[in-house]
């Protein structure tokens, strides 16, 4: 085979590869337009109001005379013009993304009200322990190393039920301290390692002249440490909030209450309870909750890249 | 040096002492209170016959003895483990290392970087959506799966995936396919380009190309990345259940029943909290059992790379 075959084929395997692996998602956006009645009639095809809106769109464009006649979920008949029919069809592809976000902006914002919290804290407390670990020498110090990451050696399976009682007898079931401080303890462990890393590998010398020009443990923290690591910060930072935006098992069983719900435990509720028999608006749903980790890949690419490949070392 | 110079430093580098303590209370206390404290609890819960709200009574080892000898789900649910877990293996080791090596063969930087983030993005979508979509959308009754098999004449195939003891197990390993959809394939990708270039021109010329420079070379340079797959992969195989919480809930019957599905409900469904800790430990023995197997048999593959 010419190189130039050989390429052509390998471009093919992996775009045949890539149309599954983004499939289920086209198919979800796709649905999460259309009416429950129009998934019942059939699987595939365009989004009804899309094409008519189109239809319209096109005649209003070309100054087309005439009037549409459309009938409403409750059966009523309206006659609009071309332009009007185009502007009732475009708000009944936006109608379940309206009810989807009803439906969810509790979630979400409980979801962004945690992250932050969450980020916060481990971004904070990991660095300042990575950087106190990486820079100053003091008697126990490989102890309190040991006790951190020994951490990373008890698997979620182990201590889920015990935190569960653990968190219930401290009286924080359906709170968001009961989110909050476990995902701080879990998170800090990994920012910790892979920012006292980062710091063993700083020059020494930058520690020394910044101390012979009377830098406290204050300064150097803030002028000096934190604007060096800005990129290691980052990394801990989105896969932070990676793993608490998309967090379910332990937000599902220590917040049962509605009120509590975040993001992912509250995608599941929706789907099990009556709302589902309306998919159209559980696939907006679905839709819009990844829509902010779908903008933070964007802005984000590189880090998140490295995040995902430093990421497996946790376990 | 005089005697009180020599107080005055050891006051100095006590006073640095506790200071550094004190930055690394925070993380120090919180580790201690939501990680180490639970794994004591774990493992002493484990021993008592333990109901909030009721009388907990100490039973030894009563809990675990139940748990390999009367309760019925036990060896159902190891089976579905191991089939689950042997299953991930086989699909994370393979997939996304081919697909890896594909991308790297590709010469233009720009489309390596484009297959790469295609490959991410099902990462980023929020995963219990993921779940529910390829449960909603894929292999429910008018699903991706039965439309498909309608349109191929086919019909009389048609079920419900999910719900039919037949294929639920089947389709909850199917889910995802082609798994690729995640960080493996940065993973080998990271392996694959970190191999020397002398290296591959050397193999270039002594004519070890293609499949059988795949095999003979790749394969054993991104051993230790193979390696890890392999421990997370397993760990995740033993202790993982939100999946299934979420698609099946280990249903139809106990067809997809799993080890941590059956802590999960005699937790906080049976209220049996003792019990559901004695399971954890077992889990985490297994999985402690494994690590350090492991950990053995990491040294001598990696004196097989060194050789190599």
């Amino acid at each position: 085979m010419t190189p130039r075959a050989s390429r052509c084929c390998i471009h093919a395997v992996l775009i045949a590869l890539a149309v599954p692996t983004l499939l289920p998602f086209v198919f979800a956006l796709n649905n999460s337009v259309r009416s429950t009645a129009e998934m019942y009639h059939g699987y595939f095809g365009m989004p009804q109001a899309l094409r008519e809106m189109a239809y319209c769109g096109w005649h209003a464009l070309t100054g087309a005379e005439g009037t549409v006649r459309i009938v409403t979920d409750t059966k009523q008949m309206l006659t609009l013009s071309y332009a009007g029919a185009c502007g009732w069809h475009a708000r009944a592809i936006t109608k379940n993304y309206v009810q989807a976000w009803t439906l969810l902006r509790p979630f979400v914002l409980n979801t962004v009200w945690v992250v932050i919290w969450v980020a916060l804290g481990v971004l904070l407390s990991g660095s300042v322990a990575a950087f106190v670990l990486a820079r100053f020498s003091f008697p126990g110090k490989r102890v309190v190393f040991f006790y951190f990451i020994s951490t990373m050696m008890f698997p979620g399976v182990l201590t889920l039920v015990p935190s569960f009682l653990l968190v219930k007898q401290l009286g924080l079931l359906n709170s968001y301290s009961a989110l909050i401080f476990p995902m701080i303890a879990g998170g800090q462990v990994f920012a910790i390692f892979v920012c006292k890393s980062f710091f063993d590998g700083l020059p020494q010398d930058l520690f020394d002249s910044a101390k012979i020009d009377g830098a406290g443990f204050f300064n150097l923290y803030w002028h000096l440490v934190l604007p060096l690591s800005q990129p290691v910060l980052a990394v801990v930072l989105i896969m932070n909030v990676l793993g608490t935006w998309n967090s379910f098992l332990w937000p599902f069983i220590v917040n049962t209450d509605t009120k509590y719900h975040v993001i992912a435990s509250g995608l599941y509720v929706l789907s099990v309870s009556e709302s589902a028999s309306n998919m159209g608006v559980l696939f907006a749903a679905y839709m819009l909750a990844s829509v902010p980790l779908l903008l933070l890949f964007a802005f984000a690419t590189k880090p998140f890249m490295q995040g995902m490949t430093s990421g497996a070392f946790k376990a | 040096m005089p005697r009180t110079a020599m107080h005055a430093s050891w006051l100095l580098r006590l006073r640095a002492s506790l200071a550094c303590y004190a930055l690394l209370g925070v993380p120090i206390v919180l580790l201690g209170l939501f990680v180490y404290l639970p794994v004591c609890w774990a493992f002493s819960k484990s021993l008592f016959e333990y109901e909030v709200g009721g009388v907990s009574a100490f039973i030894g080892m009563a809990n675990y003895i139940e748990f390999f000898t009367a309760d019925p789900t036990t060896y159902v649910a190891l089976a579905n483990m191991l089939v689950f877990t042997l299953a991930a293996v086989l699909i994370r080791l393979t997939v996304p290392l081919i697909v890896a090596k594909l991308i790297l063969s590709i010469p233009s930087e720009r489309w390596r970087h484009v297959y790469r983030v295609v490959f991410l993005l099902p990462v980023v979508v929020s995963s219990v959506a993921m779940l529910l979509i390829w449960q909603g959308l894929v292999f429910s009754h008018q699903g991706l799966v039965n439309e498909l098999l309608q349109y191929l004449g086919l019909g009389a195939l048609r079920r419900a995936w999910l719900a039919d003891p037949a294929t639920a197990m089947g389709a909850v390993i199917f889910i995802g396919f082609p798994w690729i959809g995640g960080f493996e394939v940065l993973i080998y990708y990271a392996g694959l380009s970190a191999i020397p270039q002398s290296v591959n021109e050397a193999a270039q010329l002594e004519g070890c190309v293609g499949l059988r420079k795949f095999l003979l070379i790749d394969i054993p340079l991104v051993l230790s990345q193979l390696k890890l797959m392999l421990v997370l992969t397993i760990i995740a195989g033993i202790q993982g259940f939100q999946n299934l919480l979420i698609v099946t809930r280990g249903g139809p019957g106990y067809a997809t029943f799993v080890p941590g599905l059956q802590m999960y409900y005699n937790a906080f469904s049976y209220q049996r909290f003792g019990y559901a800790c004695a399971i954890g430990v077992v889990l985490f023995g297994l999985i402690f059992g494994l690590t350090i197997l492991n950990m053995l048999y990491f040294k001598s593959s990696e004196d097989i790379q060194a050789t190599a």
